[in-house]
């Protein structure tokens, strides 16, 4: 525990506590803040895959035992679970059946053809969540303008429910062609369905994301249903439990989209859910961020078996359809991770030639690196660490882990002594190596975003982040890198401060003209509508924010770009304004606009936020700079040879304090790794920050 | 010096420079063709003009192997800031047709070139006999568009403003060339920018070293495969449905010898070059990268690890004979010899699938039909073009797995459009968009089902252009005991009384209220189906992939009420015979080759390789034209023999060899 205050105990009349939990492979994260006094407590409870949500309720007992928290005195409870995205990956949901147009029924199965792997003739798709004997085509058409060709055979539909009763489906998807337009073909059958089926659950493509573009809408309607039954149990149980032990805050849930949601509608809208852990990590650096004033993050979260890249620009995280759940799309807003397969578990190798590779096999948690002691043999990227000497000087995961540097070596050299080098320079290779593949991820991530890394901090996180963040930023000539004082629970922290936030979307796709302008209008006022109504629906009484943007693109171009606008520009037909909105995105992302261009809009979408606790942790008057004392020197591999460098506590570092790389500090949940030629100083929240002399 | 300890590390800041180089080109072009079907490429190429890197996520597959080295040396006095290009098929057998134009880029260091960047974009139009400069009726390179041999389009960072004009003269969509021309410099630039932190990062030695390095640990990649696979020799022959309007069948032959860790393929055998524009011209280069396509795919699926770069072309040798539909003399028209690679790489994927059976997969579709509309929108009277889906077959059965539906193998790279998206935007209207039930060829792993897809107009004259069609008549074999996949297809108004099947042509013009269904190939069959698990077969029946008929015609599984009779089924399996042959071609290829055998091949080779280039394919349409009730090769000495007397100016063979050898 650790505090950024004067911890004093108080009694529950007196407490407050707004409480951030994240779920992950190998530890669930707590972050804890009791607003009264400021005290913020983190800590980490290994997971129970076997019975979700046992491992929080041993974390609230900790958190009373240790810090005094009073159930009823938690005003916030912020979750983020990974049911729903291990649903998906262990294939575990339930038996659904897609009805869909007749004619069209491998809808999924052909998604947008193009394969990851191009040049494999092994190259395949995974199985779908669906097989087409579960993929029912009914008789019915409407035209892309919404008229009808064809109404739904609803015989169909009662001869296409009962092969689906028989085989076992729990629920069913509908996803009609052009239900983007309208949802009446929809609607119809889903009323069909509940009359002669009422114990089916139903949900409609329209009904969870009406975005044109019938795959990408199809499929995410389909992950909804698919993880609906096994998600809405587990947040009964976990309300109920919550409830027993005397939390009554309402349990609130974190989105992909890096806000919250109450569990009534995470039951319905499982889908929004489903990447909130990397998203809630993004919401987390962002907050921090801005309390430390940096405006363009680049994130960097390392696990076991993953690295994650995200960008934050002007503070603010940056978005995305089409990020994978497992090997899934989801087409909803979701903050926009990139991730490789590198973490710290990756297991080095050497190919037939020779050749040293890391990844992309990964001793994950378990058995974990060979240092981790529970039985694994290859050397990994932690390994490679602990080798060096930069790991080993303290516990990890807040004393759930120890370093066995021997057992690292020992693997090592195994490795080493295949290419005839020695252990040392076989582990600075390894690290390299797994440097060098995040730097292709991120030259994609930088590049894809037209930014220049320069202009940008890395603020590292996760078990793995701080050991080899410093190093990366190097890679790229980065200007700084921010270590916040708890790296091992931003994820916690991110639903701890989040916003509500529900996005919604209707597809226009209309040219930018006066005679459009009507029918924009139309769809905003209803998309403000349903903005506000789900606001009152979560309980939010505050002011709220409704962000409007723009789904466009000249006339001949098939993929828009977002682009946010004034609600007044639209209500006072100002298209002028908007157009050059659009020009000015296009120039910023593409290089080039066309000013006499005609242009399309595609989507208008709104974001509904209600802002979340205005968090008052107060920061440490400030020490005048002093020279930060190592507790002791140890030997390092800092690329040609062993240094004596300093190792400091993370604890011990006051505000003011500075010292210069190369050094270690170690600290409960991670361990930050600075190289030579950083300087290092901490702010007044407890910030490091590291520049660079070149 | 370069320590190989870092050859990883140096190979993934090639792969970052290139993957950086590809999204600068897709994020700044202009034309629909390089940003959405990512008909481009980008590469990092070391002094010598060797491809080294090249992006893995983004772009086509053709270019890994490709060597710059002879258009750069077609141009003196490099300066710092020039940009070369070229799209002339024949000035340096770099750009392999017009529409594909090809630049490249000194990197100067210190004064000296340390390397190149370069790249390649398809423009939409190059000028030329018809709109987008493609067309399988061409007959001469001249009229396939104009054509750029290498020269300076950008001088010391100054773009040749007389270039630009002549161009914009010659060509039907100028604005779209030039832009995405900028866009390729633009990344040009991005690469160079790359190269020399790379420079920085390593020094100039060992960053000159390690371009070679990565060549020749691609080289020793592709040997230790090589090495792995028995010595020996193959022969493989494949063939194009139609060569030309004349419609007879286009040839390719490889004989494949794999000598240790070498290995030959050799073209002889194939067809004469083609009086169409399915010519593919490789000028004899014996590791051109057109030729070795097949070969790329073939390596990465048995080593996904495979550094993709001109190394790994080392340890081939191509032989293509001169004059033959793969090294055809100017002026042969070559704009469409897609195709042809499609074929090109089935002969390999079949040479190499009798070296390692264990390894590699049955055929894929190897049809990657592009669907164009050009309509009438009758709500405003606006004409319409655009491209609808492309219609492409899925993969072979694989050794452990059944073959991709729909797309996969050497289609992976292809995507499509939403329907909702195009029938908002193009006045017609989809009746179907999926797999086609029975296309995939039955085998213990089944191959892959076509993709059918069936629209109405709703305009007079609207006309359909679906180039890459193949398939319609040579199936796509299956190995091992599996079966050929179903045929492609093109039928008008299917189901009703006027219906009209279309057979392998390429456009058709339809009237209002007409439906135009086109299906492609499936994936071919890998091993008995007889051994298929029967429960595999049922849900196969159970998904649609598979009739019921079907099942018991090719897997000998009787199903019942959508169960499978076990009883029943036993005796059936048990009474089959097992399949022989390492290839199963189906009835269409074989009854074709007991006229036209190997031997009639031979002779058919042999006397066309004896007449003057011009003479050859003319001989050849008009020995097919007298081969009705003829057979083997006697039937094709007779035909000959005819044709001779027909046209008594013909050279005889036997001289103009004898000149050739003069």
């Amino acid at each position: 525990m650790d505090s950024a205050a004067a911890p004093g105990k108080a009694t529950s009349d007196q407490q407050d506590w707004k409480i951030g939990v994240d779920i992950g492979g190998t530890f669930i994260d707590f972050c804890a803040l009791e607003t009264r006094s400021g005290r913020v407590a983190s800590l980490k409870v290994l997971t129970t895959p076997d019975d979700p949500g046992a491992e929080l309720m041993t974390g609230l007992s900790l958190l009373a035992e240790r810090e005094g928290l009073e159930p009823a005195a938690v005003s916030r409870f912020v979750h983020g679970t990974t049911v729903g995205i291990n649903t998906v990956i262990q294939r575990r949901g339930v038996s659904l059946a897609l009805m869909t147009n007749a004619g069209f029924e491998d809808v999924i199965e052909l998604a947008r053809l193009r394969m990851p792997d191009v040049y494999s003739l092994f190259c395949s798709r995974p199985d779908q969540l669906i097989a087409r004997d579960m993929i029912f085509g009914i008789p019915a058409r409407l035209r892309a303008d919404g008229s009808e060709i064809e109404a739904p055979d609803l015989e169909a539909v009662a001869a296409a429910v009962a092969k689906a009763k028989a085989n076992g489906a729990a629920g069913i998807i509908v996803s009609f062609l052009h239900s983007w337009r309208t949802d009446i073909h929809e609607v119809a059958v889903k009323q069909e369905i509940g009359r002669i089926a009422p114990e089916l659950f139903v949900f409609t493509s329209s009904e969870v994301w009406p975005v044109i573009r019938e795959y990408e809408r199809t499929t995410t309607a389909i992950l909804n249903g698919y993880v609906h039954p096994r998600v809405a149990g587990y947040l009964t149980a976990l309300e109920e439990k919550l409830l027993s032990r005397g939390v009554t805050a309402p349990a609130l849930l974190t989105k992909s989209n890096g806000g919250v949601m109450n569990a009534d509608e995470g039951k319905r809208s499982c889908v929004q859910m489903l990447l909130s852990g990397t998203a809630s990590g993004v919401t987390g650096a962002a907050w921090l961020a801005r309390r430390a004033g940096e405006k363009h993050i680049l994130t960097l979260d390392i696990g076991g078996t993953s690295a994650d890249f995200a960008l934050i620009i002007d503070g603010e995280p940056q978005f995305g359809t089409g990020e994978l759940v497992g090997e899934f799309p989801l087409h909803i807003p979701s903050v926009s991770v990139s991730s490789i397969g590198v973490g710290g578990g990756s297991i080095a190798s050497v190919d037939a030639q020779g050749v040293l590779r890391v990844g992309p096999e990964s001793a994950g948690s378990t058995p974990g690196p060979a240092c981790y002691g529970r039985g694994g043999e290859q050397a990994t990227v932690t390994d490679a660490m602990a080798v060096c000497g930069w790991l080993g000087h303290s516990q990890m995961a807040y004393g759930q882990l120890q370093i066995d540097v021997g057992l690292a070596r020992a693997a090592v050299t195994r490795l080493a002594e295949k290419i005839g080098r020695s252990a040392e320079e076989a582990a600075q290779a390894i690290i390299d190596i797994a440097i060098s593949e995040m730097f292709v991820e991120v030259e994609k991530l930088a590049s894809r975003a037209g930014v220049d890394l320069r202009e940008f901090t890395l603020m590292p996180f996760g078990g793995g982040g701080p050991m080899l963040g410093a190093f990366l930023a190097r890679e790229f000539h980065m200007a700084k890198v921010i270590g916040a004082p708890r790296p091992g629970v931003v994820s916690a922290l991110g639903g701890l401060v989040a916003d509500l936030r529900g996005d919604f979307i209707r597809t226009v796709f209309t040219h930018l003209s006066d005679e459009a302008a009507p029918q924009m209008r139309e769809a905003l006022d209803a998309l403000a509508l349903e903005g506000r109504n789900w606001l009152a629906k979560q309980g939010h009484a505050g002011a709220a924010t409704l962000n409007v943007s723009a789904d466009m693109r000249y006339v001949g171009q098939s993929f828009e770009i977002e682009v946010p606008i004034q609600p007044a520009w639209i209500a006072e037909s100002k298209l002028g304004a908007i157009e050059e909105a659009f020009h000015a995105m296009h120039a910023r992302l593409y290089d080039f606009h066309d000013p006499d261009g005609a242009i399309e809009i595609v989507n208008l979408r709104l974001s509904a936020i209600g802002a979340g606790p205005a968090l008052e942790i107060p920061v440490n008057a400030r020490e005048d700079g002093e020279a930060a004392i190592p507790e002791r020197e140890i030997p390092v591999f800092t690329g040609k040879s062993f240094e004596w460098i300093g190792l400091y506590r993370r604890d011990r570092l006051r505000p003011g304090s500075r010292f210069a790389g190369p050094a270690v500090v170690a600290q409960e949940d991670t361990t930050f790794a600075i190289p030579s030629g950083a300087h290092v100083e901490v702010d007044r929240q407890l910030n490091l920050h590291l520049t660079f002399s070149e | 010096m370069f320590d190989p300890l870092n050859l990883q590390v140096f190979a993934n800041h090639t792969r970052a420079a290139a993957e950086n180089m590809a999204y600068t080109l897709q994020r700044t072009a202009h034309s629909a063709f390089v940003k959405e079907t990512e008909d481009f490429t980008v590469m990092l190429i070391n002094r010598k003009g060797e491809t080294f890197g090249v992006p893995m996520g983004l772009g086509a597959t053709w270019y890994p192997g490709l060597t710059y080295t002879r258009a750069i040396a077609m141009i003196d006095d490099y300066k710092p800031g020039d940009v070369a290009f070229t799209n002339d098929p024949y000035s340096c057998f770099v750009a392999t047709h017009a529409p594909d134009t090809h630049l490249w880029k000194p990197v100067f260091y210190d004064g000296e070139i340390i390397a190149w960047t370069g790249g390649h974009i398809h423009n939409t139009d190059m000028g030329g006999a018809v709109p987008a400069s493609l067309s399988r009726a061409l007959t001469e390179i001249h009229q396939e568009g104009i054509r750029f041999p290498p020269m300076k389009l950008v001088n010391e960072g100054v773009f040749d403003e007389d270039i630009l004009k002549i161009m914009t003269t010659n060509v039907r969509k100028p604005d779209l060339n030039i832009g995405d021309m900028k866009a390729l410099v633009g990344a040009l630039n991005t690469g160079e920018r790359k190269i020399l932190a790379m420079v920085e990062k390593f020094g100039r030695q060992a960053f000159l070293e390690g371009t070679e390095v990565l060549l020749d640990h691609a080289e020793a990649q592709a040997r230790d495969l090589l090495s792995a696979m028995p010595d020996g020799t193959w022969e493989f022959v494949d063939y194009a449905d139609e060569d030309s309007v004349e419609a007879n069948p286009c040839r390719l032959k490889l004989t494949l010898t794999i000598r240790g860790d070498e290995a030959i393929l050799d073209f002889t055998g194939s067809d004469p070059q083609l009086g169409s524009s399915l010519n593919v011209p490789s000028g004899g280069d014996p590791r051109h990268t057109m030729l070795l396509v097949g070969v790329y795919y073939v390596l990465y699926t048995l080593n996904p690890k495979i550094l993709l770069n001109t190394g790994l072309t080392r340890p081939f040798t191509c032989i293509t004979p001169k004059g033959s539909v793969l090294n055809p003399i100017a002026p042969a028209a070559v704009g469409m010899r897609s195709l042809t690679c499609a074929r090109l790489r089935s002969v390999i994927f079949g040479a190499f699938c009798q070296a390692v059976p264990e390894k590699l997969p049955a055929a894929p579709a190897g049809n990657n039909c592009i669907v164009n509309v050009m309509t009438t929108d009758e709500r405003n009277g606006r004409t319409v073009i655009a491209a609808v889906n492309p219609v492409v077959g899925g993969g072979g059965g694989m050794p452990h797995r059944d073959g991709t539906n729909g797309s996969g193998a050497d289609a992976a790279y292809l995507k499509n459009t939403p329907i909702e998206i195009t029938e908002t935007e193009v006045p017609i209207e989809f009746v179907k968009y999926g797999l086609a039930k029975d296309s995939g060829g039955a085998g213990r792993w089944r191959g892959g089902l076509a993709t059918e897809m069936a629209f109405r107009v709703f305009s007079p004259g609207s006309r359909i252009t679906a180039r890459n069609r193949d398939r319609s008549f040579f199936r796509p074999w299956g190995t091992l005991g599996g079966r050929a996949a179903g045929l492609s297809d093109m039928v008008l108004n299917p189901g009703r009384d006027d219906f009209q099947r279309l057979g392998n042509i390429d456009t058709t013009i339809l009237q209002p209220g007409d439906v135009l269904e086109i299906r492609s190939a499936g994936g071919g069959g890998r091993g008995n189906p007889i051994e298929r698990e029967t429960w595999r077969v049922a849900q196969d029946v159970a998904r649609g992939y598979v009739s019921s008929e079907a099942a018991e015609r090719d897997y000998g599984v009787v199903i019942r009420d959508g169960m499978v009779d076990e009883a029943e089924t036993e005796k059936i399996r048990t009474a089959r015979s097992a399949p022989t042959g390492h290839f199963h071609y189906g009835p269409e290829r074989e009854g074709y080759e007991t006229q036209w055998t190997p031997e009639a091949y031979d002779l058919l080779t042999d006397l066309l390789q004896g007449l003057p280039i011009h003479w050859r394919f003319f001989t050849k349409t008009e020995i097919f034209r007298r081969m009705k009730g003829r057979v083997g090769a006697e039937g094709v000495a007779a035909a000959f023999a005819d044709v001779r007397a027909r046209f008594t100016n013909m050279p005889s063979p036997a001289e103009a060899r004898k000149e050739a050898a003069e």
